[in-house]
């Protein structure tokens, strides 16, 4: 009873010591802070957000990934910019002609297009920062996004020469492109941050002009004013900028807290204005009055090894896929109000027609327990199986996806009776794993570079370093080539539907669901566009006091 | 002593040499690549990003280039970052991580000798019990638990200090706290037990008989030989929360050079790994010789020439 007490005693006094040695220097802080918003309130707009991480580089040919496209798609502009819709509008370009086989486009480039320095934006800065990320000794990531154009690839791959490009500068503000097959969706791909021009007097003269805050030139709605590596950036409004009356914010603070946790912390003191949910409180939030959701064009699938017993049996892998209730998934486990996937290809993308891909190609694979089970006694009865081999589902380390792989196992151990073992592996040796076919049956996502239905098929055909499941199949590939060189836009989606079907029908994937995009927004902010592909936009953003 | 300092710096030159070749081979030893990602790659843009790196190269001249890299301490560019060299994120980092472990160690030092010496001095008292409560407490609460429940508390629901980010003084508490609390309860531990070992010694009893202060009994003469565990665990514990700790600074969004031992792994950044490495090997020996030295401070009996083998 009396070392309870003392425990009990100990206890308040170390709550006691702590509150008290923490209070002293925590009252000048709040003094602080109260004087700093208040200052900010009176005079300007400012945006607290969080990149997460330092950049992996401003350099738009280097940093090919969200936590660059953030920050670089807010301070430059290409030729075009995904709008509101998320279609691509007029940006740095005012306008442009395509010649009638596709392949031509001519850009005519705005006057009053300026650079942050006042130099005025030209088609000569487009040829320079297209060729130096096409670039071999550039090494950009990026760098097969720009195959579209002619002679890129051969540049690219050490093949072929820089004065073979399909680039030129016609005059000043006319720049000229040309292509190496019809692209449809050229004007989306041109909005990736990979095709922003660079100044070229200024990156000549400084080649690392993109490091630090003092060098770097924009030519987008806001400009770097500071940039603490590791720490933050400081954004404001760029004057200089073509569409500048339509910017309202003055100032955006990016912060760089690696940790959701931290974040919605920070999110609730006010030290942020926008913040994710942390896994363990979707729960809890997602409900929320302040939860804004946007879709993103990508997904969750599995993909079976077809050269591995027992999926070189289409049935058996038919039977796996449908076993699985990809709406159970969605609202009792990942809980993040995603959408269940019943096809490869995300929602978002329009056929001429004005319909929406994944509604027209409709649900091409379902739970349906009965049909997984019948489906599963004829593929064996097809190899002859008397009982199933082994089945090892491979992932890689990450609590999300333990939790998902332990659902499966447990929805084919209920709908199938089969007893599904798990795995897990660091997850840069998975990759590697994975592409050497040493999964049998594994985990995988895919998020779309460009938006356009064909990036995310052309990941099946044979040898693809996307594939990763051994299937290959003649009349695919044969769909997806035939699709790349399609002109006509209504019969390039066509094949592009006989494809998924195709797909899906063989089964070498199957898909479990699309992404999204869950933020909690602070009341006072509007306006912030993410888009399904890639980046996010302030353009449009707007804080009220 | 000179002819001793001179051997352990030679001793220190080739067991950095030794860890930083193990690590060399290690790191290529483990499967991966740093331009593994889950999106599809295209092989000539795999192949211009290699041989940007070097990493074309057959494994002994990368050897080789590392062997230089090392001797020139310039590390190159970081692939995870390539605008940034790897002397940039150290020499950034370092500082920072560098500050936080000084508060923290003196914070850890000071209290936990003041709790394990009032604990021993009130040995079976309240005191002792309430001491060793918040020692067993600190020790097996993990840091980054009591880093997240703090930040609750102190940021969100009194609002009293910032949650995280690493700017004014008044951001430090809290990390600052979350940090020392663990070696302050080992160094509080061990405190007490040597401090209770010492105090029942014949020269204790004979500084009282001779009517000494029960203060200079303490502090001249128990405490300077209590310490000795205590230092002896100074140095790894130095080296450790010197360059930085992972879980603290990526709660609290420091910027400091933690980060870098684990991503840098994750991410197969080989002029990171190397450079953290090489790095943290450095310290860490040169910190164990500090405390040789100590040693012979604190305890005259021990010779450090004797010691270095001669």
């Amino acid at each position: 009873m009396k070392k309870w007490g003392i425990f009990l005693f100990s206890i308040v006094m170390v709550l006691v010591l702590a509150a008290c040695t923490a209070n002293e220097e925590a009252g000048e802080e709040q003094e602080n802070k109260d004087d700093s918003t208040q200052e900010e309130a009176s005079a300007e707009k400012v945006l607290h957000m969080n990149n997460g991480t330092e950049p992996t580089s401003l350099d738009p040919s280097i940093g090919f990934n969200a936590a660059s496209w953030n920050l670089l798609n807010n301070v430059m502009e290409g030729l075009t910019r995904l709008g509101e819709d998320d279609q691509p509008q007029p940006a740095i370009a005012e306008d442009w002609e395509v010649s009638e086989d596709g392949l031509e486009y001519t850009f005519n480039i705005r006057e009053d297009a300026n650079w942050s320095n006042g130099d005025p934006v030209t088609a000569g800065d487009f040829v320079y920062a297209w060729t130096y990320m096409l670039d071999p000794a550039t090494a950009s990531p990026a760098a097969f996004l720009g195959y579209f154009i002619e002679g890129a690839e051969e540049f690219n791959s050490g093949t072929g020469d820089a004065s073979s490009l399909g680039l030129e500068a016609v005059d000043e503000k006319t720049f000229k492109v040309t292509l190496a097959g019809p692209t449809g969706f050229f004007l989306n791909v041109i909005t990736n941050p990979s095709f922003f021009p660079i100044n070229e007097a200024v990156a000549t003269e400084n080649p690392n002009w993109f490091a630090e805050a003092d060098s770097f030139v924009s030519n987008g709605p806001f400009m770097i004013e500071s940039w603490d590596h590791d720490s933050e950036i400081v954004m404001t409004k760029n004057e200089e900028y073509w569409d500048a009356e339509t910017v309202q914010l003055d100032k955006v603070h990016w912060a760089m807290v690696n940790d959701v946790n931290t974040e919605y912390q920070m999110y609730q003191s006010g030290d942020l204005d926008v913040s994710e949910i942390p896994a363990d409180l979707a729960d809890q939030l997602i409900d929320g009055e302040d939860v804004h959701i946007w879709d993103q064009a990508g997904l969750y699938f599995f993909r079976f090894n077809v050269n591995m017993e027992p999926f070189q049996n289409q049935k058996i892998r038919q039977a796996f896929a449908k076993a699985v209730n990809q709406q159970e998934i969605v609202e009792f486990v990942t809980k993040n109000r995603e959408e269940p996937a019943y096809g490869f290809v995300a929602p978002g993308f329009e056929d001429p027609n004005g319909n929406d891909f994944r509604e027209t190609n409709g649900n091409l694979v379902e739970f349906n327990a009965d049909e997984a089970k019948a489906l599963l006694e004829e593929g064996m009865a097809e190899e002859g199986y008397s009982d199933l081999p082994t089945v090892t589902l491979s992932y890689s380390t990450s609590d999300s996806h333990r939790i998902i792989a332990e659902t499966l196992q447990q929805m084919y151990s209920q709908n199938l009776g089969i007893d599904v073992e798990l795995s897990n592996v660091e997850s840069n040796v998975f990759l590697d794993e994975q592409r050497a076919l040493k999964f049998q049956f594994s985990r995988s996502s895919f998020l779309h570079d460009y938006a356009d239905p064909i990036n995310a098929l052309e990941s099946f055909i044979t040898d693809s370093s996307m594939n990763r499941t051994g299937w290959s199949n003649e009349q695919y590939d044969q769909l997806i080539a035939d699709a790349k060189n399609e002109a006509d836009e209504a019969a390039r989606f066509e094949l592009m539907y006989t494809a998924e079907r195709l797909l899906l029908e063989e089964m070498p994937i199957f898909p479990l669901h699309f992404y999204n995009q869950v933020y909690l927004h602070n009341e006072s902010v509007t306006g912030i566009v993410r888009h399904p592909v890639g980046y996010m936009d302030l353009k449009w953003a707007d804080k009220t006091n | 002593m000179a002819k001793y300092i001179i051997k352990r710096f030679f001793m220190m030159v080739i067991t950095v040499l030794v860890i930083a070749t193990l690590t060399f081979f290690l790191m290529h030893a483990i499967p991966g690549s740093p331009f593994n990602e889950e999106r599809g790659t295209n092989e000539a843009v795999q192949a211009n990003l290699e041989a940007f790196y070097g990493l074309d190269e057959p494994l002994y001249v990368q050897y080789g280039m590392y062997l230089k890299r090392i001797a020139t301490f310039d590390f190159g560019p970081s692939i995870k970052n390539p605008t940034q060299s790897v002397n940039d994120l150290l020499s950034r980092g370092f500082p920072i991580s560098f500050e936080l472990g000084m508060i923290t160690i003196i914070v850890a030092l000071v209290s936990g000798i003041i709790l394990g010496v009032v604990a021993a001095l009130r040995h079976n008292g309240i005191i002792d019990y309430v001491a060793m409560t918040v020692a067993v407490l600190g020790i097996s609460i993990p840091n980054f638990v009591l880093a997240t429940l703090i930040i609750q508390k102190f940021a969100v629901d009194w609002q009293l200090l910032p949650a995280a980010t690493w700017s004014s003084p008044a951001h430090m508490v809290l990390p600052t706290l979350a940090l020392a609390t663990g070696p302050m309860a080992i160094i509080a531990r061990l405190t007490r037990s040597s401090m209770l070992e010492v105090l029942t010694q014949d020269y204790i009893k004979m500084a009282k008989a001779k009517g000494l202060s029960p203060l200079k009994i303490v502090f001249k003469h128990a405490l300077r030989n209590a310490l000795m565990p205590v230092v002896t665990i100074l140095g790894t514990l130095l080296a450790g929360i010197l360059t930085g700790t992972f879980v603290i600074e990526k709660i609290f969004a420091i910027p400091g050079m933690g980060k870098y031992f684990v991503e840098s792994i994750n991410n197969r950044d080989y002029p990171v790994i190397m450079g953290t490495t090489v790095f943290y090997s450095t310290i860490l020996v040169f910190m164990l010789f500090l405390v040789d030295i100590a040693y012979s401070l604190l305890d005259p009996r021990i010779k450090l020439a004797a010691k270095g083998g001669e």
